[in-house]
């Protein structure tokens, strides 16, 4: 959470009418920093702001080299996998990828497009979405 | 991982094989500071206006599908019942104003743009009258413009003379839009109990208590629920209204992200979220094939009416959880020509226009895209519509009708439109006469419902 001089400034008033003028700076300064975390913690309880990474869910019939296919054009856009997951059910596989696009210099579209070329070759199915579609879904 | 691997599998399966799409994200913008004295500088206001915070709708809507890997069907406009503003024109000034809005949609790159409309429950001014007078020739002559006229709600009664006049007006459009089938009947609505922030076109308008622009949310997915509910095999209806909730709870959810992320991306506020079960003709998108995995053999048959009763509570019930925005119809539409379940119960004659009127009831909205003979007489048609929304004022829900008399068809022929509208059976319809009720005129006072005070 980002807090304005202004805020921080009227956060600092109230702890020196709070502690009365006898501490310390020191003193001052810590009871400060204690209150912007905690509002911090309280903020990250109701945050609702949405993320930069987006999941991959992937599926088609099983054959070597997907995951490096798939890994390999991530790693080129610098995206990085913050989790993966793997099933296979009979010829079927399915993966699924938390990736953080954030650090990517494309945005989603861009690597949608490139994923998709990826797909083609590979002849099977790859989507990329959101995170925040699967968190309204299915979190409260 | 924070997701579960069949929760992602759940929402891939819903938007890629269960046909789960955004029915409509529709932009609601006040015309009511357009009206000049000269009607060429009315019309460049209004088609400004609708420039000014329509040009990037359809593009900032395809940047969010991609997104969030969500389809948004159809992007689309409703505006101030034109009556409203411009109540000192003339018909053939009416006429005018419904091109410029087909221009000015078309020029944002949307199908469709409704609220040519008026409000005119208890009574008509002159321009009320000229406007319904103006029409047919309205969506006779434009691609994009829809029409609604509501002439019934519980506080006000129904308005008689107002459903004569309608059932004339739907009469001269069939004939008008004759060589397409009658569409022009396909793009206009009577409604009971209209609403004011409805996102479905044809029946939407922008509210006259609405705010000066704002973005409505309609979402749809009934081949998720049906899919959900022949999962859920042989349960009892206690359970099976659980299936039906969860399910929709997920989809509402869904929805509401995507439309506050369009209303963000237009920098308009975000209006309401309407969970109604719309059917497509596509296969599977159908509310039929939903009531009769519930259990009926077919649509029509005993049972049915209490079936679509559940759906659409569950649908409400689930809804309200899930979005503290919900507006609207919010339930199941049973459209006939949009659904390729209905249609074959109609052609089947599971189905029968007395059947469909019953359901109503329950149902979100009413009698939808239904094609009747073009012979049909207009004091029948009024009946109809004098039927349905005394089901809506006693009620105390929106009904509509939107009846299509095929110009030159008769029972059992088809019209066809293709694309969204779909096609439907001409259903007969009962040749006994109301003509002797409804040309008596007036107005049917409110009901007892409506001394809440």
């Amino acid at each position: 959470m980002k807090l304005s001089e202004n805020e921080i400034r009227k956060i600092t008033y109230e702890t020196i009418e709070e502690l009365g003028t006898n501490v310390s700076q020191e003193v001052i300064k810590e009871a400060v920093r204690k209150k912007i975390e905690s509002m911090d913690n309280f903020t990250f309880a109701k945050n609702n702001e949405s993320s930069g990474r987006v999941i991959l869910t992937s599926f088609g019939l099983n054959k070597p080299g997907i995951v490096a296919a798939i890994t390999t054009a991530l790693g080129n856009f610098n995206c990085d996998i913050q989790d993966l997951s793997q099933r296979i059910i009979g010829d079927f596989f399915t993966i699924i990828m938390i990736i953080d696009i954030s650090t990517s210099q494309k945005d989603l579209k861009e690597i949608q497009d490139e994923m998709r070329k990826t797909a083609e070759e590979l002849n099977i199915k790859i989507y990329l979405q959101h995170e925040d579609v699967f968190r309204f879904m299915h979190r409260i | 991982m924070n997701y579960e691997f069949t929760e992602i599998l759940e929402t891939i399966r819903m938007t890629e094989i269960e046909h789960f799409d955004i029915r409509t994200v529709t932009l609601g913008i006040s015309l009511r500071d357009c009206h000049d004295r000269n009607l060429e500088i009315t019309k460049e206001k209004i088609y400004d206006k609708i420039l000014r915070y329509g040009k990037n709708h359809v593009k900032n809507a395809k940047e969010i599908e991609a997104q969030y890997g969500i389809s948004i069907a159809n992007k689309r406009v409703s505006v101030t019942p034109i009556s409203i503003p411009f109540d000192s024109l003339s018909m053939e000034e009416y006429i005018e104003i419904a091109k410029t809005l087909d221009k000015a949609a078309e020029d944002i790159g949307i199908d469709y743009i409704a609220g040519f409309s008026a409000l005119v429950q208890k009574g008509m001014t002159r321009g009320e009258e000229e406007l319904i007078k103006a029409i047919p020739f309205a969506l006779s002559q434009t691609k994009r413009v829809c029409s609604s006229v509501n002439i019934g709600s519980t506080k006000a009664g129904i308005n008689m003379d107002a459903i004569n006049l309608m059932s004339e007006v739907i009469k001269k459009t069939a004939e008008l839009t004759k060589d397409k089938d009658s569409i022009g009947c396909a793009k206009l609505v009577v409604f009971a109990n209209a609403v004011e922030d409805n996102p479905f076109v044809a029946g939407a308008f922008h509210g006259v208590s609405e705010p000066e622009v704002v973005l409505n949310v309609g979402i749809s997915g009934p081949g998720v629920v049906l899919d959900a509910i022949r999962e859920a095999g042989k349960v009892d209806l206690q359970n099976l209204s659980e299936v039906i909730k969860k399910t929709i709870f997920k989809i509402t959810r869904a929805g509401e992200l995507i439309g506050r992320k369009v209303a963000e991306k237009n920098g308009v506020p975000f209006g309401i979220v309407d969970i109604s079960l719309a059917p497509t003709p596509a296969e599977g998108d159908s509310i039929a094939d939903i009531l009769k995995a519930m259990g009926v053999e077919d649509v029509g048959a005993p049972g049915t009416t209490a079936a679509l009763a559940m759906l659409n509570d569950s649908v409400k019930k689930a809804g309200l959880m899930a979005s503290s925005s919900v507006g609207g119809m919010s339930g199941a539409f049973i459209p006939v020509s949009e659904d390729m379940g209905m249609i074959r119960a109609v052609q089947a004659g599971n189905l029968s226009l007395e059947k469909l009127e019953a359901m109503t009831a329950v149902c979100s909205v009413g009698l939808d895209m239904i094609a009747i003979p073009g012979d049909t007489p207009a004091s029948t048609i009024a009946g109809i519509i004098a039927d349905e929304a005394a089901i809506g004022i006693i009620n105390d829900k929106t009904t509509a009708v939107r009846i299509i008399p095929a110009y030159g068809k008769k029972v059992g022929e088809m019209v066809d439109y293709g694309g969204l509208l779909g096609l439907a059976p001409v259903m007969e319809v009962r040749t006994i006469s109301s003509q002797n009720f409804v040309s008596r005129g007036g107005r049917i006072p409110a009901p007892m419902r409506s001394l809440t005070n």
